[in-house]
């Protein structure tokens, strides 16, 4: 009998075990995604990016925070959103303007990219004059301080914790390329949408990107398309049966067949590229080479969307990223090499001798002190990647070596920029 | 995280056989007396191990895919299979102990589904080969007799690579592996048919982790005891 019993023991015990826990971090808002600013002007924009000091909530989100305005172009109109970057636990938050017509209100979430936290956050934006607080109606007067209050929520709760936030100092000014990695970050860090998407892309700069860089594969039937991985695998793709290398399907099997485990298609990279034209405010992309193989066709996408950017009037590098001998080999194929700007990972001789006017070593490396300031006395510019760890990048943006870093933590990047004192 | 999770339960189970069959070798207090007894009254220690047998077992069945699946949304006109015809073939070594080792291989289906996008017809087949070491045991051992219901059950578990297979129909033929690691567990019951063969139903669950496939299936089998020394 004992047996018996414990084999049934056993079986209950595998059953408890295998129960699949799912961690997810929905998002508690919904964007209004209001053309235009609405009450938040120009002027109400401008004076409300700054470094604040943080009085309740310090406890969840840190002594200080980097709030920044960005914005999205949809057609003819444009959406205006409020970062609020914190230096704890990858903490940010997403705001945009309420339509509340009695105060300058915003409404959105905030979230911790180190866990699953997430919860609903509103502000309001007050004046603190002569001593005294009240609500903000567009003016500031010599003395005046910047006061942003409200409640945050979490998971279980609505709005229920008080934090407020006053003015300190204004950003950091100094320029500094930000930039988010896979189109804005990772999938398995639970953000409201899938890496290297298009809908990713468009949520770079509201994660602190200035600029993005994205991961460029062939399908079968030679058309560049936005994937990580070397194979279809369930880590980014919803389920449905396919499996294997990307580049076995053709862009017709991948378009029908594949969503990205938030519900996108996987993008091909003229779509990506013709969203950071159109839509973004990003001024940086890196086209991080995943395939082996002719870099023709990539190079010519490159080429019309730098000539796109030009004509938009936009400030925007597109650059091949060169992370192996084998793209190298691939960049070294080329019939023309006109117009291809180009970035090398590899080290500073063999950048040099491709003429790359950047160079990107892997952060493990180190400071790497010298050989950063050879390369900038020699006009280069110089990013790092891909760091995570926010004991290093704020030691790396203090020892203000570099030009950049790529990150799957942008908000914690913008944080440590922002807030950095020159 | 699931996966870590669930290649920790296939150790568990593993542990669980083992210590099940740590128990069965140890015996009760009246078992240890009757043994004591025995042995006294034989003259001669026999301290000869054995017998040992090499089984070999096959079988088939029917499969039901047991996990979520998902099918896109493009897809028309949907027809949709989690029915499977499986089989199976499990080399084991019977030693003089309780816990039996051994290898298992087969294939069984996982799903299938059909459909139209745009009049084309689609068809997107997914099944599994599974590459597993497996550990198994007799419910009873040392006791009752030869027709007791627990000496002819058995439980198994196993871990080991699933090699996925995928083929898809539309606009072209794309066939792709991919491995996994997996587990199973099974539970059978052998009835004897003569004397170096015996059949036996079993039930088992097959789950590829990685790529998240899981079937369940019944299987007819038929155990052959290939050789003994």
């Amino acid at each position: 009998m004992k047996p018996v019993i414990y084999s049934l023991l056993g079986l209950l015990l595998v059953a408890s075990l295998s129960c699949r826990k799912t961690y997810e971090a929905l998002v508690p808002y919904d964007f209004t995604n209001l053309p235009g600013s609405g009450q938040f002007g120009t002027a109400v924009r401008a004076v409300t990016n700054g470094v604040y000091t943080v009085s309740n909530g310090a406890s969840e989100f840190g002594d200080q925070v980097a709030l920044k305005w960005t914005y999205l172009h949809n057609g003819a109109d444009t959406s205006y959103y409020l970062s609020v970057f914190t230096g704890k636990d990858a903490a940010y938050f997403n705001l945009e303007g309420t339509s509340q017509t009695d105060s300058l209100v915003l409404g959105g979430y905030w979230r911790k990219l180190v866990n699953d936290q997430i919860g609903l956050a509103q502000l309001t934006l007050r004046v603190k004059h002569q001593g005294k607080l009240q609500l903000y109606k567009g003016q500031l007067a010599p003395g005046d301080t910047m006061v942003i209050d409200g409640l945050y929520g979490d998971k279980n709760s609505k709005l229920s914790h008080p934090i407020t936030l006053t003015y300190n100092r204004p950003l950091n000014s100094r320029p500094f390329s930000i930039m988010a990695h896979r189109s804005g970050g990772r999938t398995s860090d639970l953000l409201p949408a899938s890496e290297n998407s298009v809908e990713i892309i468009k949520l770079a700069s509201r994660l602190g990107a200035t600029g993005i860089e994205v991961d460029v594969r062939y399908t079968k039937d030679g058309v560049p398309i936005l994937y990580h991985d070397n194979t279809l695998n369930l880590r980014l793709i919803q389920k449905n049966g396919l499996m294997g290398p990307v580049e076995d399907y053709t862009y017709q099997q991948l378009s029908t067949f594949v969503r990205l485990i938030n519900g996108e298609k996987i993008p091909t990279l003229e779509e990506a590229l013709e969203t950071v034209v159109n839509n973004t405010a990003l001024n940086f992309v890196w086209l991080d080479t995943k395939y082996i193989g002719p870099m023709d066709k990539v190079q010519a996408i490159q080429q019309k969307y730098r000539q796109k950017a030009l004509q938009a009037g936009r400030d925007l590098r597109i650059i091949i990223g060169l992370p192996s001998t084998e793209a190298v080999d691939s960049y070294k194929a080329l019939a023309n090499k006109e117009n291809t700007p180009i970035l090398c990972e590899l080290d500073t001789a063999l950048t040099r001798s491709l003429g790359a006017r950047i160079w990107a070593p892997r952060w493990t490396l180190g400071p790497q002190t010298a050989e950063v300031q050879a390369m900038k006395a020699a006009g280069l510019t110089v990013f790092v990647w891909t760091l995570d760890e926010p004991e290093f990048i704020r030691e790396f943006i203090g020892q203000n070596q570099f030009d950049g870093i790529l990150s799957n933590y942008s908000p914690v990047v913008a944080f440590y920029h922002y807030t950095e004192q020159p | 995280m699931i996966y870590r999770r669930l290649q920790t339960t296939s150790w568990v189970v593993l542990l669980l056989l083992l210590s099940l069959a740590v128990q069965a070798q140890r015996p009760s207090s009246a078992r240890r007396q009757r043994r004591l007894q025995a042995i006294e009254a034989d003259t001669l220690t026999d301290t000869r191990r054995g017998p040992y047998t090499v089984v070999v077992t096959a079988g088939g069945g029917l499969s039901y895919y047991s996990t979520h699946l998902g099918v896109p949304a493009a897809i028309e006109q949907t027809r949709l299979s989690r029915f499977g015809t499986p089989s199976s073939l499990r080399v084991m070594w019977y030693p003089d102990h309780r816990l039996r080792v051994g290898l298992e291989t087969g294939w069984t289906t996982m799903y299938s589904y059909r459909g139209q996008v745009a009049g084309e017809n689609t068809h997107v087949y997914v099944s599994a080969v599974p590459i597993l070491v497996v550990f198994s045991m007799p419910l009873g051992w040392l006791t009752g007799t030869d027709r007791s219901i627990a000496r002819r059950m058995a439980i198994t578990a196993g871990t080991g690579l699933y090699v996925n297979h995928s083929r898809l129909d539309y606009l072209g033929t794309v066939m792709t592996n991919t491995n996994s690691l997996g587990w199973m567990a099974a539970a059978s019951y052998t009835y004897p048919i003569g004397r170096r063969f015996r059949i036996a139903g079993e039930l088992k669950w097959f789950d590829a982790v990685a790529v998240e496939n899981a079937a369940f299936t019944a299987e007819l089998q038929l155990v052959w005891r290939a050789f003994s020394w």
